[in-house]
């Protein structure tokens, strides 16, 4: 009797079992990975396009703060500053300027000029 | 006929076979066929083609300062069909942008969907509008980036950067002659939205950046240009003349290095100027230029060799009969040599020497010299002036054409004239761009000095100059165009104005001066122009009176600022109150 009941059990196959569980989970696996870095893609692409506006922003930034600067430093700007009197000049008179003597250009291009030849003292 | 189940499995068969047949046909007519047209149908629902924004470039003088650049703005503009509050959205937009509520409800009111609520918002105020209407849900109110030119120093040098207009383009000055430099290429991106109009970054398709536009370098000097701004304002002050205008021009190389107009107008308000302060009047305005044209006369008959520089010609005391008209001098003169012609400013004598050249070859020596053709200076709207071939002239032309009548010039021809006499004769092309290079700072392309023609010899041009040197002198008519401590050669012009309706103004005059320093080694060459300045007296209004003493304090600031060094012998001689008034000059 106990032959019997033995022989009728249906028997796993451990072998095929473990390559359907492996093959399973790979592919949820797989599944999960494909998820995870589709959602990382959105992700970095919201990240991207955050440090593009803040990029942009400071781009904007530094054009108003070179426009302030440009205004702050121009000519006019300086010229009505110093009428109100914020700023002080005093024109350099001629006897306070020191001119030194530039070396005289030479005659011509075909002029002969001394020369140092360096490859020939090595 | 009875059907058994064999018939009746087939026909159900045909029939799912036809149905799917038809299902296939139908998928592959939508998806190969129609594929391209479908597949642009639901592009247009959620890919939209992004503009990103090209930067004009900026415009620079020869020391880098910043004459024109960009602030970035946006533009608010309504989507009438998207307002979910009206009344709401006018309070609050009204209030952040200083617009009346009245005037906001009537524009929101009207009957078109695209409405501009205002321009060149700063983009602070954006953003903080921005946020308001976030928090307070309302709808309807949409920003676009926009940018703003701005140029930092008003009304100097207005007449030459120029300005643009709503859609960036470049309508005046250097703004329109260097537009295809200045000017960007907006690139583009084309994106995907979400449900919420965001951007899916992941599906961004085909893309191209900007180019932005180059950066323009003129070569007017902003010191040199502040010097001469504020001279002419005084002139403008002290004469009130009609128009004024100087020009400082680098002579070997045709640079100019400072140019100014009046009347003028800030760049910055350029919606309240008029017409008539926009001119660039170096460039579109003709003038009788008088004696100061007596420098092509002479340097006609040098050239030539018709006379020498000491060759006396007879000056016929003052009068002289000539084709059925009497010409003057402002004073009798005898026997004057050619240098004297010059020095004393005779309209006889240098009458009588362009009828030693001839009427062809004088006109030849005009055109030389550059008059009746335009410069070509980058500059838009330039006019050649008027001048006249032999064949129409009169009989007498021949000897008032070479005290500067009947003929037409702009300022910068003569300065460019005078150029050629300081530079050994050669005529060369005036320029105010030095160079163009791109944002990274890369030099793109490098102007050089363009001579046209060799319009005089050297010689010829060094004989004029010699004679240019006695005219500031205590001899000269433009003793008060002294510069202490240097040497100066120059000519004095004072025409009476044209009527536009024929004849002249009477009482009314164009005086000038135009003249380079140092005479030997000539750093600049400088010309002023009064139209109808108003003299306290009328016997004051010359040319060596009025236009002399205003090169004289613009040439001392420019030397300075040069650094050039005065001659060490006449530094502390020249006396320019000793010499001012010691004769009296001719018209």
């Amino acid at each position: 009797m106990n032959r019997s009941r033995h022989r009728n059990w249906n028997r796993v196959d451990a072998a095929s079992l473990a390559r359907w569980i492996v093959l399973t989970a790979f592919l949820a696996l797989a599944g999960l990975s494909y998820v995870y870095l589709t959602l990382q893609l959105y992700h970095l692409g919201d990240r991207k396009k955050a440090l593009e506006n803040e990029l942009a922003s400071l781009r904007t930034q530094n054009d108003v703060a070179s426009v302030q600067i440009a205004a702050l430093t121009s000519r006019s700007a300086l010229q009505r500053r110093l009428k109100e009197g914020y700023l002080k000049m005093i024109p350099i008179s001629e006897h306070n300027i020191v001119r030194l003597t530039m070396p005289a250009p030479p005659n011509g291009e075909d002029a002969i000029q001394p020369v140092a030849n360096q490859s020939a003292s090595r | 006929m009875k059907w058994n189940s064999r018939i009746r499995c087939a026909l159900a068969c045909l029939a799912f076979t036809a149905v799917f047949s038809g299902f296939s046909f139908r998928l592959i007519y939508l998806q190969m066929i129609k594929h391209d047209e479908y597949a642009g149908l639901a592009a247009e629902k959620h890919v939209y083609k992004q503009i990103i924004y090209a930067e004009r470039g900026a415009i620079f003088d020869a020391n880098n300062e910043v004459l024109a650049h960009n602030v970035p703005v946006e533009t608010v503009v309504a989507d009438a069909t998207h307002l979910n509050n009206l009344d709401a959205i006018v309070d609050l937009v009204g209030d952040e942008l200083k617009i009346s509520a009245r005037e906001l409800a009537a524009k929101l009111r009207g009957d078109r969907r695209y409405i501009v609520i205002k321009r060149e918002v700063p983009k602070a105020l954006a953003a903080a509008l921005r946020e308001k209407l976030r928090a307070r849900n309302l709808r309807g109110i949409y920003f676009e980036h926009d940018a703003t030119r701005i140029y930092p120093n008003g009304s100097m040098l207005c007449h030459v950067i120029g300005f643009t207009d709503f859609d960036h383009r470049g309508i005046q000055g250097v703004e329109a002659s260097m537009e295809e430099y200045l000017h960007g290429q907006d690139g583009y991106r084309y994106i995907e939205h979400n449900c919420a109009g965001q951007e899916i970054v992941l599906y961004r398709g085909q893309e191209r950046a900007p180019r932005n536009g180059y950066q323009v370098h003129l070569t007017v000097d902003l010191n040199l240009q502040n010097i001469v701004e504020n001279e002419i304002d005084s002139a403008m002050r002290e004469y009130t003349p009609q128009k004024a205008t100087i020009i400082l021009m680098r002579p070997q190389t045709g640079e100019i290095l400072a140019m100014a107009n009046r009347p003028n107008f800030d760049l910055n308000l350029r919606a309240d100027a008029k017409p008539e302060q926009m001119k660039n009047r170096a460039i579109i305005d003709m003038m009788e230029p008088g004696s100061t044209f007596k420098i092509v006369t002479a340097a006609a008959a040098l050239n030539e060799h018709t006379v020498r520089p000491d060759s006396m010609i007879f000056c016929e005391n003052g009068v002289w009969n000539f084709g059925g008209s009497a010409l003057h001098d402002h004073r009798p003169f005898g026997e004057l040599s050619v240098q004297d012609i010059l020095v004393k400013s005779s309209n006889i004598g240098a009458a009588k020497l362009a009828c030693s050249v001839g009427e062809q070859k004088f006109y030849e020596y005009i055109r030389r010299f550059g008059f009746g053709e335009r410069t070509g200076i980058e500059l838009p709207g330039e006019i050649s002036g008027l001048i006249r071939p032999p064949q129409s002239w009169s009989k007498i032309s021949i000897t008032r054409i070479p005290m500067g009548h009947e003929i037409g010039v702009t300022p910068l021809q003569m300065t460019v004239a005078m150029a050629a006499i300081a530079n050994g004769g050669k005529l060369i092309t005036p320029r105010m761009v030095k160079s163009i290079t791109s944002d990274d700072g890369k030099t793109l392309s490098s102007l050089s000095p363009v001579v046209l023609r060799q319009a005089i010899s050297p010689q010829t041009a060094r004989q004029i100059g010699d004679a240019l040197r006695g005219v500031v002198s205590d001899r000269g008519t433009a003793a008060a165009a002294a510069v202490p401590g240097f040497t100066i050669a120059g000519k004095t012009g004072t025409a009476q104005k044209v009527d536009p309706k024929g004849g002249y103004e009477k009482g009314k005059y164009v005086v000038s001066f135009s003249g380079y320093l140092p005479a030997d080694h000539p750093e600049f060459v400088g010309l002023v122009v009064l139209d109808d300045a108003h003299t306290n007296k009328p016997e004051l209004n010359y040319g060596g009176l009025v236009a002399g003493p205003i090169f004289s304090r613009v040439a001392e600031q420019a030397a300075r600022y040069l650094d050039l060094q005065p001659h060490e012998e006449i530094r502390k001689a020249l006396p320019v109150e000793r010499v001012a008034l010691t004769n009296v000059p001719p018209r």
